[in-house]
């Protein structure tokens, strides 16, 4: 079987005078990739490039081989494509398994019984097994998150791209998810935007940090979190010669950047704190490696 | 589910029938939701029966078609006319689901034309020409409400489905003909005179125009815009002529006939540049 791949070049994308992506290139192998960026970094832009969504006002993007501007090509993705959208609106009156039945129809399941199964076996992934009777609309947010997510992992894509699959999804189904998604990324390429950076460290091996359309860091999710170390301290007060400060659930001020004063206690630092800091940082505090731009 | 499974001897007296009644209750409300234990009740039952002739129940068949019955979306009442109609299955699932066919808005559709039908019954002259604003327009709203990205809250993962949206969007469109036109037909039966007919040919054209204009813009604004246009020429010959023969001359009703050809022949040279399709312009 071949390897599932993305690779994008040079890629740039305006709506009108607003720049939303400009000089992106990426190649993206079987594994789970983490977006991380601002409100309006052009995360959800990149993944619907990616998803066929929306095509590149420049640069040219390859999935799987294929090129998404050629129709035959752009309709051979879409069935090995999942695509979980920011926002999913449901039809009036849905329930979870008539939702995904449909998209089931539309991605060309014809055969009842083997449709049937298959939305059963990605409510059952989602955790949504015996809901799958419950109208949407009388659905919680973080259910309804899941009915989106079972969706897109309709017939197990070689692309899954997951635009913040885990918002309002309560810890315990995060832990699962997390689990369903580790296990297709052993063959399949899988992008995952998201502002709780705790699933990218318990879930990516990759982390790709936008910010105001550049890409901004790519590499291992180790690599960012080490270039934190001993920039993370513990204090009594906040610290001036941090970057960021806040008060933590004990009591006492977690410093993150700038320069520490001697005898602070210096703590682990997590990807929050090294995210933190490639956003808030001083030149001095650009990392070495895995910068794009 | 949990990591608590029936053990053997439970699992024993549950297909031999000796368990108590709660113990009973306990094992059922477990195999409804555990695969593995099923399986073990379908392995123990056909030991059981080994030798003995007795049939054996294929329970994950059975529980196939108890949750297929409990979960499988009964077809709607239009989904199972266009199954009858001789459309396969899925597609009739597929056209079925666009928001134009749901009960409120076919029923807020009916209201207004059976109120302009009546008007047109029971109130004179007035009442023709408020017949004559609302027919024509109705199909192509109902039209541009199918396939309306506004309308169709599901649009961005439809969109991105190998099925074909230019045939989803035609094959609503000719479902929607298929019900509009008969049911102002038949409201037009109470309309006296030749304007029971009169509006069909501008409605087949403004259908045109609006699949046609939708490649430029939205469904909806196209309709919208249609539909103000021919308000707003309705109201002008009202108010010039004071009577409906200028839309019922022959030669007008070619115009609409030319109209709506020109039109349909626009939007198969532009059918690619179909709103939905805008993206991959």
């Amino acid at each position: 079987m071949a390897t599932a791949s993305i690779s994008l070049r040079d890629v740039g994308r305006t709506f009108g005078a607003t720049r939303a992506l400009a000089g992106v290139d990426l190649d993206l192998r079987p594994g789970v990739t983490g977006l991380l960026g601002p409100n309006g970094a052009g995360k959800t832009t990149l993944l619907r490039l990616l998803a066929t969504a929306l095509p590149p006002s420049q640069g040219q993007v390859r999935v799987l081989g294929l090129d998404p501007e050629v129709p035959a090509e752009r309709t051979g993705i879409r069935r090995q494509l999942g695509y979980q959208p920011q926002e999913v609106g449901f039809p009036r009156g849905f329930t979870a398994f008539a939702f995904v039945d449909y998209i089931a129809l539309l991605k060309e399941w014809t055969q009842p019984a083997a449709r049937h199964a298959e939305v059963r076996r990605v409510l059952d992934l989602v955790g949504l097994s015996d809901l799958g009777a419950k109208r949407i609309r009388a659905m919680s947010g973080g259910q309804r998150r899941r009915v989106s997510l079972a969706q897109a992992l309709l017939g197990s894509p070689a692309v899954l791209i997951l635009d913040e699959p885990t918002t309002g999804v309560d810890p315990e189904q995060r832990v699962v998810l997390r689990a369903v998604l580790a296990e297709l990324a052993r063959t399949s390429v899988v992008v995952l935007s998201t502002h709780q950076t705790e699933d990218v460290a318990a879930l990516c091996e990759r982390v790709i940090v936008l910010d105001r359309g550049r890409v901004r860091y790519d590499g291992p999710v180790t690599e960012l979190t080490g270039q934190a170390a001993g920039r993370v301290w513990l204090a009594d007060e906040p610290d001036p010669a941090a970057s960021i400060s806040w008060r933590t659930g004990t009591g006492r001020y977690r410093n993150v950047g700038g320069r520490a004063r001697d005898g602070v206690e210096h703590v682990e630092p997590s990807l929050e704190d090294a995210y933190l800091l490639l956003r808030g940082g001083s030149p001095e505090h650009e990392p070495a490696q895995g910068v794009a731009s | 589910m949990t990591g608590w499974h029936l053990d053997d001897d439970m699992l024993r007296r549950y297909v031999e029938r000796t368990d108590s009644l709660a113990e009973g209750a306990s094992a059922e409300q477990h195999l409804l939701s555990c695969e593995p234990c099923r399986a073990r009740v379908t392995a123990a039952v056909t030991a059981a029966a080994g030798g003995t002739g007795l049939s054996v129940i294929d329970f994950a068949a059975v529980w196939d078609r108890t949750r297929d019955a409990v979960e499988v979306p009964r077809p709607s009442v239009f989904e199972r006319l266009l199954r009858g109609a001789g459309l396969p299955a899925q597609e009739a699932r597929l056209v079925a689901v666009a928001s134009a066919f749901r009960g409120v808005w076919l029923a807020g559709v009916a209201a207004v034309l059976a109120f302009a039908a009546l008007a047109a019954a029971f109130g004179h002259a007035r009442g023709v020409w408020l017949f004559l604003s609302v027919a024509p327009i109705v199909p192509c709203l109902v039209v541009a409400s199918s396939y309306d990205p506004w309308m169709d809250p599901a649009l961005e993962p439809e969109l991105v489905t190998p099925y074909p949206m230019l045939r989803l969007v035609l094959l609503r469109t000719i479902a929607v003909l298929a019900l509009a036109l008969p049911a102002v037909l038949l409201f037009g039966l109470v309309v006296p005179g030749e304007t029971a007919f009169a509006w069909l040919l501008p409605a087949v054209g403004f259908v045109a125009v609006v699949l046609a204009a939708s490649t430029w813009v939205s469904p909806l604004r196209s309709a919208i815009a249609v539909s103000s246009a021919w308000l707003a020429a309705i109201w002008l010959l009202a108010a010039r002529s004071g009577a409906p023969e200028a839309v019922l001359q022959a030669r007008t009703q070619a115009g609409f006939l030319a109209l709506a050809a020109a039109s349909f022949a626009i939007f198969l040279v532009r059918r690619r540049r179909l709103h939905q399709l805008r993206p991959w312009r």
